[in-house]
């Protein structure tokens, strides 16, 4: 009786270990090398999430202008932030609600102006990787928006950007990019979430999948936040044949809301004239 | 930002590259100039052995922070006539007149209505620039632009006279550059008035050029794809590149019609070559070809000199007060009844 006891915990020790084998052969995707045996990550990317209308979960709403009907309504989503929840300083808060009354106008997308980060990521274009061994290029659809991400030493901003300052490097397979130097114009998404220029990001690129990156980005902003917070998502590769970028230059389709107001009476735009 | 160009000031680079490799032979070329356009592009695509440095995966490495800045003129002056190169000492001579000529500063002028480019570091003399042997960026005999067909011409009289009058009805009637809506981006890639700076960037299977202003990027893929449908126009071009020995040749069309470059409409179709002869150059060859503007396609040849980098951010529509002010300052004039002055703002 005990020798077959025994003899049974064992099977079952093993049955456990093959278990365990098996999940442990699904755990960790190991991406493909460049040839300089880095994880590859270039290809055209996308966020496929409606974040850049509302970082937190949202349900759907009526677009703002009514009368484009269900074509220009807001879509709904889950959001991205982790806990949905921003900790916004009791100060701050008040500010996101007059960003989100007066959005339509003073976000920076709707003017047409340079993103951002994290908000490039997660806007409704796609997005290049061009991985070089010295810098990694990102080339956004979004009004020719672009980041170096320089490989070497990080050194300090030497002025605040738009797109902000960037270094990255390696963490196993996740690229780690460092993001300073951002100025406190631009915004999280069209809900009016903002931040200062305090700003200081730390993204996480981390291949799941052959076409599926995971983007993680850590939020810090003491002027505007009481602690860091997170957010993240999956990016798609664009799989379809001769994938590539086109050109969004929107300044022409903000050139109304910017100038209207000083052209001459009685004249018009005639975009794309 | 000024910290940047002060650095530089005294980092101006003066060398005389011999661009076609055909320094020693530089008179008997000269004399020949009538068959030296073909014969020169012909050698070029040889594609010889060189220690080009190379990307992990075996290519040619092109990448960096580079200047299209040059002492060398787009065009030959026509007090040079024929004379297609020039000595050493003669293009030393050259380039230093050039970059001590300074632009006048007296009421009315871009510096002072606009501002002093010395304030701002952004003179050629504050920066890198490239030099050459060459008299001009236009090969050939002529050094000059071809000058383009009757209905082109036609064409592009007809546009002039369509905004004559209109120059400060809308942003629409400024033009593209003052609009903030594409800069000296696309091919062939040459000189603005100032920050002529790119960055080249390399992945497997693409090359990647971004320009300072308004921070354009050229991604050319290598892979041998076709262009994108004819009915999209781009304002950079839709550029395929492949690798003919150490030089990267891109092949460019799909431009939109908008984009002129020197009278081009939209069948412009530029070819540029990219070699690196040493770590500080660049060598870029191009030609251009319209078939509805130019009878004939013509060629350019430039040095393209290496700087320390980064590029900063320029940042344009952001901060884009003189398309406010122009369309404000003209509605102020109306108000009093004052004509628009009919001229484009001062500069770009």
């Amino acid at each position: 009786m005990q020798n077959r006891l025994q003899s049974l915990s064992i099977a079952n020790i093993a049955l456990l270990a093959l278990i365990a084998t098996c999940a442990s052969a699904q755990a960790p995707y190991k991406a493909p090398r460049t040839a300089d045996g880095k994880p590859d990550l270039n290809g055209i990317w996308q966020a496929l999430n409606t974040a850049d209308w509302d970082i937190q979960a949202h349900a759907a709403a009526a677009g703002p202008v009514f009368s484009l009907a269900a074509d220009f309504a807001i879509p709904p989503g889950p959001g991205i932030v982790e806990g949905n929840e921003i900790p916004y300083l009791p100060a701050m808060a008040d500010k996101h609600k007059q960003n989100l009354a007066n959005r339509f106008k003073d976000d920076p997308e709707v003017k047409c102006y340079l993103p951002g980060v994290p908000r490039a990521t997660y806007m409704p274009y796609p997005f290049q990787i061009i991985q070089g061994q010295k810098n990694i290029l990102i080339s956004y659809e979004y009004a020719s928006a672009v980041r170096n991400i320089d490989m070497g030493k990080p050194t300090p901003a030497p002025v605040d950007s738009w797109m902000g300052w960037s270094f990255g490097h390696w963490e196993g397979d996740s690229l780690v990019i460092d993001v300073t130097g951002l100025n406190d114009k631009t915004w999280f998404d069209r809900a009016g979430n903002f931040h200062s220029d305090a700003l200081h990001v730390t993204e996480r690129y981390t291949p799941r999948s052959a076409d599926v990156l995971m983007y993680e980005a850590t939020i810090e902003d003491p002027k505007t936040f009481s602690r860091s917070w997170k957010i993240s998502m999956p990016l798609y590769r664009h799989v379809e044949k001769n994938a590539q970028l086109l050109e969004f230059k929107c300044v022409e389709f903000a050139e109304e809301l910017l100038y209207g107001a000083y052209r001459k009476k009685g004249t018009g735009p005639n975009i794309g004239k | 930002m000024s910290n940047r160009f002060v650095a530089k000031a005294s980092a101006v680079m003066f060398t005389v590259v011999p661009l076609a490799g055909v320094l020693a032979a530089v008179p008997a070329f000269a004399q020949s100039q009538g068959k030296a356009q073909t014969a020169l592009f012909a050698k070029e695509a040889a594609g010889k052995a060189s220690a080009a440095p190379r990307t992990p995966d075996g290519k040619p490495d092109l990448s960096g922070y580079f200047t299209t800045s040059t002492t060398v003129p787009f065009e030959r002056p026509k007090d040079l006539g024929a004379k297609e190169f020039f000595t050493p000492e003669e293009a030393a001579a050259y380039a230093k007149r050039s970059l001590a000529a300074k632009a006048p500063t007296g009421p009315g002028t871009y510096a002072d209505v606009h501002y002093d480019m010395a304030q701002f570091g952004l003179e050629k003399d504050q920066n890198k620039v490239s030099t050459g042997i060459r008299t001009s960026i236009v090969t050939g005999p002529e050094g000059r632009v071809p000058p383009v067909l009757p209905a082109a011409r036609q064409r592009q009289v007809a546009k002039q006279a369509a905004n004559r009058g209109h120059e400060f009805d809308g942003p629409e009637n400024r033009g593209l550059a003052e609009q903030c809506i594409v800069w000296n981006g696309a091919p062939p890639m040459t000189a603005g008035g100032y920050n002529s700076n790119i960055q080249v960037s390399q992945g497997e299977g693409y090359v990647a050029i971004t320009s300072e202003m308004i921070h354009d990027t050229r991604i050319i893929p290598t892979d041998g794809r076709p262009h994108v449908d004819p009915s999209i126009r781009l304002l950079l071009g839709d550029g395929r590149g492949h690798w003919e020995g150490d030089t990267l040749v891109v092949d460019t069309t799909n431009f939109s019609a908008r984009n002129s470059f020197r009278g081009s409409d939209e069948n412009l179709h530029v070819v540029e070559r990219f070699s690196r002869p040493s770590a500080d150059t660049l060598k870029y060859q191009f030609t251009v070809e319209d078939p509805t503007v130019w009878d004939k396609p013509w060629f350019g040849e430039m040095s393209i000199a290496k700087i320390d980098g980064p590029l900063f951010e320029y940042a344009c529509t952001e901060g884009n007060y003189g398309m406010r002010n122009n369309l404000t300052g003209a509605r102020a004039d109306e108000a009093k009844g004052i004509k628009p002055n009919g001229r484009a703002a001062l500069g770009e």
